[in-house]
């Protein structure tokens, strides 16, 4: 009789906190919020960057503020975000009312991820490291917290949504990210999900529908893992575009028997990534690891259910490998491929150049820049639309493609009038090919070809798509650009990475 | 508040007075009544997305000016895509249906007839005159909106340039620009010193107050010239790309042109045109025919200083022009022949052709023009897909088929299982149909008639997917679905009505 109770009385307890953490949100939810008193800090960040258009200048110093939680004593993780052409970094710690120093340990912008160190010397005591739960429940409420700057720390609700693979706003890539719904309060800085008492992720998005969308704790896991190791290699980047593969004439067309009923249609591969010198135009993935790829280029995973197949290499380390069971020429093969992923500046076109200078050599009053995506974007939001089509059309479909014969695409943004450039003042957003003879690969050409033909009397810039010559007279150029330094307020006329 | 409505009749009605007298004194007509008529007109535009169709009609009016011949001239706009048109003279209880005998589209003029000889009784014919000066005044006839009756403004010769015709939308001429009021319903109407024409009131600019523009004489001149022959040709170019880059005396230098040569630099020739085989890149021109062109690009022409554009306008099309250029420091000459020289994705409004189309299997191809484009609203070159935004900016560079007509896009589709899958090719520019390389919309037609291959194989240009559909499928499809959406014909390929 006694046994009989006490299982009855174990079961309910089982249902309650089933209940407390799905069913009925928002009845007998932890308050953290003493426990993450000594976990979460506020960062206070300072972000000088460049003009895309001036790149000699800087842009308005900008203010903003983060959370970060703590992963180690005097170690916090954020968005890499919120750290984008970081000046100036201070933290405030719960209960302490100076700011203590910080510094970048690790950023990922790809990743959307940054590991930052606080000064141990500076903080009152050493942080109690939170370790991020990877379990994933669909529908389970949520509680998440944030430190102000007068030392308060906050919470709010939500439950949790989905589970999804989707752009990030750092980079080119696609990520899995959690989304909350039904928050109570918009959440975008580095905020801590939690559910129950284990962390589940921090907050990278928020939406006008109430929705918050979290970097969750399995990438943050291993990206924690990976900065530990002695070089940080980062994570996979897919180098290679799918498209659906719904349409029957399509599969008949490709040989694929009735029975295959699955596989996505590789319609690009790129000159960087994973998958970049194994897969072909034309392929059928068929699996990625085991995992079945839908028409969509799906897969099932096992916790988080469909989702797009970025993931299964984005989630791989740099070092790694990747099996392709592809649809080729007719017939089913395998295909090992590195798991690799590059930097935006090795792009054709960079998707960002954040924590740097733009590229760019002023000759003459002639403003020649390395054509970006953030150059882009100075045109409008809507770069299909609001950019000059000659060069979107670089972006869209040759930014993943750079070759040995073309690293960069260098681009005559304007011209800043000078007597020697008399007659030229209007010309702007011209594709450099040529200076003085020497084709153009890459922006650092630019500073060898000005060398070339000493003899000459002039050096002469030729661009794509009937545009006119531009010729410099040499001999006027030294007196011409110190004019123009001093006139237009520019401190170097080139920013140049060997 | 009544006195002030009071206060402001009486003053318009003095200011109407002051310039009808002046008019009858100075500038204007003795009997505009004469001369000038109403333009009654029932229009049907065409329907690019569903070329079979054409949209609902609308009515429309505008001026019109009677000249020598039994003719009656006004703007190609006031008269296009138009189903009927009747003419009322002032004071006379009649209309009179109309005949158009000729339009041009490209710089906006029409030349009416009437079949009832009656009309042109007591009618006075209207004579040409030159390019009035500017600050010199001009009176605006016509029957503008707010009333019925002819009506008169008087103005001042504001600007004389050349620029964009807005009917056709690219077309560039010389235009007069006037604060003379010209409103709606002025269009077509005479503009008028010391009794004759010196242009045909035409365009107003809509974010200001009293810009009107009329189209002068040598351009009316010119169209009046071309339908000497019972058709009308248009207006020719050389086919050139010019920049007027010699200011920079460093490219005068690189470029070895005498300090003393102004001319303005070639950037590039039109694919086809004559002066493919006369000039080059870097070649400068500094003469055409026996006007001197200078760093600007400009000549001195009629008086005035113009684009050196007017210097090809005065001719017709498969008439000459003698150039005058220097290549690497050679003088050289050549004859360029003036022809159309357009480029092949057409950057100016069409009108009164029906749009050309094949539909196979629900599968709609139609011409990429700049109708198709603006079917996508007022912002539609920020709206349009990229690739159509980026072949109509740059098609005379971007294309190197000499073969090449024009682009097809595949513009819509019939839904039907046998093109379930196709919606995403939606607005894409077709590349080629079973290798075969899509120059023109009759390669289109041709090519599906004509392949015996499993799958039509579609490729799409700026698009590595291709879209593949069954042909046996697809045969059997197509008949039934012409049916089902009441298509009348599976192709038109006639671009003259």
């Amino acid at each position: 009789m006694n046994k009989q109770i006490i299982y009855i009385a174990f079961l309910s307890n089982v249902i309650f906190a089933t209940c407390s953490y799905a069913a009925t949100p928002g009845q007998s939810r932890p308050d953290l919020t003493e426990t993450m008193k000594d976990s979460i800090v506020y960062l206070e960040t300072s972000a000088y960057g460049y003009s895309p258009s001036e790149p000699w200048k800087h842009e308005s110093l900008s203010e903003s503020w983060a959370c970060a939680c703590a992963v180690g004593d005097y170690e916090v993780v954020t968005s890499a975000e919120s750290v984008v052409n970081l000046a100036f970094l201070k933290a405030l710690r719960y209960g302490q009312n100076e700011f203590v120093g910080a510094k970048i340990k690790v950023v990922d912008y790809e990743a959307n991820l940054c590991l930052i160190r606080l000064d141990p010397n500076e903080l009152s005591k050493p942080l109690k490291p939170l370790t991020f739960a990877e379990d994933y429940q669909k529908g389970a409420a949520v509680d998440f917290y944030w430190l102000s700057s007068d030392s308060h720390l906050y919470n709010g609700r939500g439950y949790l949504d989905r589970a999804s693979v989707e752009p990030t706003r750092t980079s080119h890539g696609q990520r899995l990210r959690y989304v909350a719904g039904n928050t109570s309060q918009r959440t975008a800085r580095g905020e801590v999900y939690c559910v129950g008492s284990a962390p589940i992720g921090i907050a990278c998005w928020s939406n006008r529908e109430n929705e918050a969308g979290l970097i969750p704790a399995e990438m943050i896991n291993r990206f924690l893992k990976a900065v530990t190791e002695d070089s940080y290699k980062g994570f996979g980047e897919v180098g290679f575009v799918i498209s659906e593969l719904l349409d029957p004439s399509m599969r008949s067309f490709l040989d694929m028997p009735a029975s295959v009923k699955d596989g996505a249609y590789v319609t690009d591969v790129y000159n960087l990534g994973t998958g970049c010198d194994t897969l072909e135009k034309g392929d059928v993935i068929l699996k990625i690891d085991g995992n079945s790829l839908d028409p969509h280029g799906r897969f099932m995973h096992p916790k988080y259910k469909w989702l797009s197949f970025d993931h299964l290499i984005t989630s791989k380390t740099v070092g790694e490998s990747v099996l392709f069971e592809v649809w080729r020429d007719g017939k089913r093969t395998e295909i090992r491929a590195n798991i690799k992923n590059f930097k935006a500046s090795e792009m054709l076109v960079p998707y960002h150049e954040f924590d740097q200078q733009p590229e760019y050599v002023v000759t003459a009053g002639f403003v020649l820049q390395r054509l970006t995506r953030e150059y882009l974007m100075e045109f409008g939001d809507d770069l299909a639309g609001d950019t000059p089509s000659h060069l979107y059309h670089y972006y869209r479909d040759l930014a993943f493609k750079p070759t040995a014969e073309r690293q960069d695409i260098v681009v005559l943004s304007y011209v800043l009038p000078a007597h020697i450039n008399l007659g030229y003042a209007g010309l702007g957003q011209m594709v450099v090919r040529k200076f003085n003879g020497m084709t153009i690969r890459s922006i650092v050409d630019i500073l060898r070809a000005q060398k070339l033909n000493p003899e000459s009397k002039h050096d002469v810039i030729e661009f794509e798509m009937d545009s006119p010559v531009v010729v410099i007279t040499r001999e006027q150029l030294p007196a011409a650009d110190t004019f123009i330094r001093k006139n237009y307020g520019i401190r170097t006329l080139s920013n140049v990475n060997p | 508040m009544r006195q002030q409505k009071w206060v402001f009749v009486a003053v318009l009605a003095v200011s109407v007075v002051c310039s009808s007298l002046s008019a009858s004194r100075g500038t204007g007509l003795q009997h505009p009544e004469k001369s000038v008529v109403l333009i009654r007109s029932i229009k049907q535009d065409f329907d690019y997305v569903i070329p079979w169709k054409r949209k609902n009609m609308t009515r429309s009016m505008g001026s019109g000016l009677v000249i020598a011949g039994k003719r009656i001239l006004t703007n190609a706009h006031n008269v296009s895509n138009c189903r009927y048109v009747e003419l009322t003279k002032e004071n006379v209880a009649r209309r009179y249906p109309a005949g158009i005998l000729f339009i041009g589209h490209d710089c906006d003029l029409s030349i009416l007839t009437v079949d009832d000889e009656s009309f042109f009784q007591d009618t006075l014919p209207l004579e040409l005159t030159g390019i009035p000066k500017v600050n010199s005044t001009v009176s605006t006839y016509g029957f503008p909106v707010g009333g019925d009756r002819i009506s008169v403004t008087e103005g001042v010769v504001s600007r004389i340039e050349t620029d964009t015709y807005a009917h056709s939308g690219a077309d560039k001429h010389l235009v007069i620009q006037t604060d003379a009021a010209i409103n709606p319903g002025n269009s077509g109407g005479p503009v008028i010193q010391d009794g004759k024409i010196v242009g045909v009131a035409f365009q107003g600019l809509r974010e200001a107050e009293n810009i009107g523009y009329m189209i002068p004489t040598t351009v009316i001149r010119h169209f009046l010239t071309d339908i000497d022959d019972g058709k009308y040709d248009g207006f020719g170019s050389l086919g050139t790309i010019f920049y007027p880059g010699l200011h920079s005396t460093s490219y005068k230098d690189y470029l070895k042109v005498p300090p003393n040569e102004d001319g303005v630099v070639v950037i590039g020739t039109v694919m086809h045109a004559s002066v493919e085989s006369i000039l080059q890149s870097d070649d400068v021109m500094t003469r055409i025919d026996e006007y001197n062109i200078d760093n600007d690009g400009m000549v001195e022409i009629y008086g005035l200083r113009l684009s050196i554009s007017e210097a090809v306008e005065s001719k017709q099309i498969g008439e000459t022009a003698q150039l005058t250029f220097y290549r690497r420091g050679k003088l050289m000459r050549g004859i360029a022949t003036i022809a159309p020289n357009r480029p092949v994705f057409e950057r100016t409004l069409q009108y009164d052709r029906p749009p050309p189309y094949v539909c196979f299997a629900g599968l709609v191809f139609t011409p990429a023009t700049r109708n198709f484009l603006e079917t996508w609203g007022p912002r539609w070159l920020r709206e349009i897909p990229f690739y159509l935004r980026y072949l109509f900016t740059h098609s005379v560079q971007l294309n190197t088929d000499r073969q090449r007509r024009e682009y097809v896009v595949l513009s819509g589709i019939m839904p039907d299982e046998v093109n379930s899958y196709a919606q995403e090719f939606k607005n894409h520019v077709v590349e080629s149909i079973d290798g075969i390389k899509i120059h023109g919309l009759d390669d289109v037609h041709n090519v599906f008639k004509q392949t015996t291959s499993r799958f039509f194989t579609i490729k799409f240009m700026g698009n590595n997917r291709i879209l593949p559909i069954d042909a046996k499928a697809a045969r059997l499809r197509h008949q039934p679905i012409l049916e089902k959406y009441h298509i009348p014909a599976e192709a038109h390929l006639e671009t003259v009505p």
